[in-house]
């Protein structure tokens, strides 16, 4: 296969290591390594895994009006987001959301970190940077705000599982103090050490971002780093969590993590139609009751579009056999429902290899008290986007070019995931 | 993935251009796939089989593979009636991944035209193919 994509700082050592290397939207990834994508997503559910990450794009907004734009462009209302009471986003503070077109259709989700009182770390999917910051400019109306594209001087890494903790642990200098006070959605520390009062460092002196956030549903860390510091820091956590069974893990474990987790892939699951009606609500800024948003952005013509706008639903299978998204010619997996009647398509179909089925309900490898004898051979899980509401618990069929497989349509997909668990109940 | 030299191509059994195996034991032969075909599908995480008394031409889509990359056809390699499964794989079918040609078989066939088998490739045959591909 020729090799010609982008290729992140850590590219030779997936190279060195077998990885299989696939083009993922023009960048060179790894899917999976000698390990297997099974024993990869397993790991992430029992101990940890490690992602390279660096094709993730990230934007800088500074200046005055920084909050300005981003509360005019952005999802959340940045006023009232944060925690149960919904405080304002305070620096150490980082926000899930999405980027919507004028006419409610997603242009890319993202995450946004107040890095500053003025300055916020916006990152968003792989080639996303120049078109988010395009959409930003478009949307300036004279603020005053310089908005810079950091992506390509950048390194991320995600580790991720319930033994992260214990890794990172080892790999921060003073981590006593840098893992106290650090709840998910927050961060400490800066890529660029002057650019926070309390910088964060690996024991080697690496500076780094590190964020309670991730993309699997299980407990873990983001790293961001400069790209020349990516292999060394790479290599520390590896040997770091060797003793803990922490292995690296390639796209394939990420994708079936985080549809098993109930993410959307950008550009997959979320995209060119109105961003509603979805799993995804926290996303958008809901009032109380639930019949308005807090405030006026671009792209909230979405609260309109509602009534008449598609659905999308979570669903899992019986087994690991999935759908394949589109045939050779372009055509999508289809939605069929008990009456036969085509209502929508598939729009990701994965398996998680965590899950089985015991008396018809989900179990996960991860459930303390999961039933003895019960068997984890994986079940296909994913989104549809269909033309009605469907009820939990309804059994549809989705169906490729080849066959037909029912699934259930379901509120949500893999249970007893860590992600929000205490930071003290994981060290 | 691994290199070819990192592969194993027993010269006991024949090869098929679509990475199937058999091998010829008592007048019946038991079906595979190759260790060059599983380490290209990664990780199989469901196989769908026949039915004993199932019968298939050469050519013919007898089942299916399930990976974490795809699904992907299992072409049965010579003519005949499948007289055996290996349920094994129900229960454990990375057996497919780990030992292809030992507890990782398919199915048994009894041929319909033992010489079928001559139109299979051996060994080395299969791996100047293999060569030529990449």
């Amino acid at each position: 296969m020729p090799e010609t994509g982008k290729k992140t700082p850590l590219y030779a050592w997936h190279q060195a290591q077998g990885a299989l290397v696939v083009d993922f939207g023009g960048w060179d990834m790894p899917l999976w390594y000698k390990t297997g994508a099974v024993k990869e997503h397993l790991a992430v559910i029992e101990a940890a895994g490690l992602f390279d990450t660096s094709h993730m794009a990230v934007l800088r907004l500074d200046g005055p009006d920084a909050f300005s734009l981003l509360q005019h462009c952005f999802t959340k209302d940045l006023t009232a987001c944060v925690g149960p009471s919904a405080g304002p986003l305070a620096p150490g503070r980082c926000v899930y959301g999405a980027f919507l077109t004028a006419d409610g259709h997603a242009l890319d989700d993202a995450i946004v970190y107040k890095t500053g009182p003025e300055a916020f770390m916006v990152v968003v999917n792989a080639n996303m940077g120049p078109v988010v910051a395009a959409h930003l400019e478009a949307h300036r109306a004279g603020r005053t705000v310089r908005i810079q594209d950091l992506s390509a001087r950048l390194g991320k890494m995600d580790l991720q599982g319930p033994l992260a903790g214990r890794i990172i642990k080892k790999v921060l200098k003073d981590p006593d103090r840098v893992l106290t006070g650090l709840p998910y959605f927050s961060f400490k520390g800066h890529f660029d050490p002057s650019a926070v009062p309390e910088p964060v460092f690996t024991v080697d002196g690496t500076p780094i971002l590190l964020s309670r956030t991730g993309y699997t549903g299980e407990f873990g860390f983001e790293l961001f780093m400069a790209p020349e510091a990516a292999a060394k820091v790479w290599d520390m956590i590896l040997e770091a969590g060797r003793e803990f069974g922490l292995i690296p893990c390639g796209l394939a474990a990420r994708d079936s993590l985080r549809a098993g987790a109930m993410l959307p892939l950008s550009h997959q699951d979320i995209g060119h139609w109105p961003f509603v009606n979805h799993p995804w609500s926290f996303a958008l800024p809901y009032n109380a009751a639930g019949n308005g948003f807090t405030k006026s952005f671009v792209g909230d013509v979405v609260l309109g579009l509602a009534p008449k706008a598609d659905h999308t639903v979570a669903y899992v299978g019986r087994d690991p056999r999935k759908a394949a998204l589109h045939d050779a010619d372009g055509k999508p997996a289809v939605v069929v429902d008990a009456q036969g009647r085509e209502i929508g398509v598939v729009l990701t179909s994965v398996a998680d290899m965590a899950l089985g089925l015991d008396q018809g309900r989900i179990v996960s490898l991860s459930d303390p008290n999961r039933p003895a004898g019960a068997k984890f051979k994986g079940l296909v899980c994913g989104f549809i986007r269909v033309n009605r509401l469907l009820d939990q618990g309804e059994e549809v069929e989705i169906r490729d070019a080849k066959r037909g497989l029912k699934v259930q349509v379901v509120r949500d997909i893999r249970p007893f995931r860590t992600a929000r668990k205490p930071l003290k109940d994981m060290l | 993935m691994k290199e070819l030299s990192d592969l194993k191509f027993p010269a006991d059994v024949r090869y098929a251009a679509d990475h199937e195996w058999a091998k010829i034991v008592n007048g019946v032969a038991r079906v595979g796939i190759s260790d060059f075909a599983q380490d290209q599908l990664g990780d199989i995480t469901f196989v769908e089989l026949p039915q004993v008394g199932d019968t298939f031409g050469k050519g013919d889509e007898f089942g299916t593979l399930e990976s974490t990359k795809a699904v992907s056809e299992l072409i049965a390699p010579l003519s005949g009636e499948v007289v055996a499964v290996n349920e094994a794989l129900e229960d454990n079918p990375a057996l497919v991944n780990g030992e292809p040609y030992e507890g990782g078989w398919i199915i048994e066939v009894r041929p319909e035209d033992p010489a079928e088998m001559n139109d299979l490739m051996d060994r080395d045959a299969y791996v100047e193919m293999l060569k030529n591909q990449s």
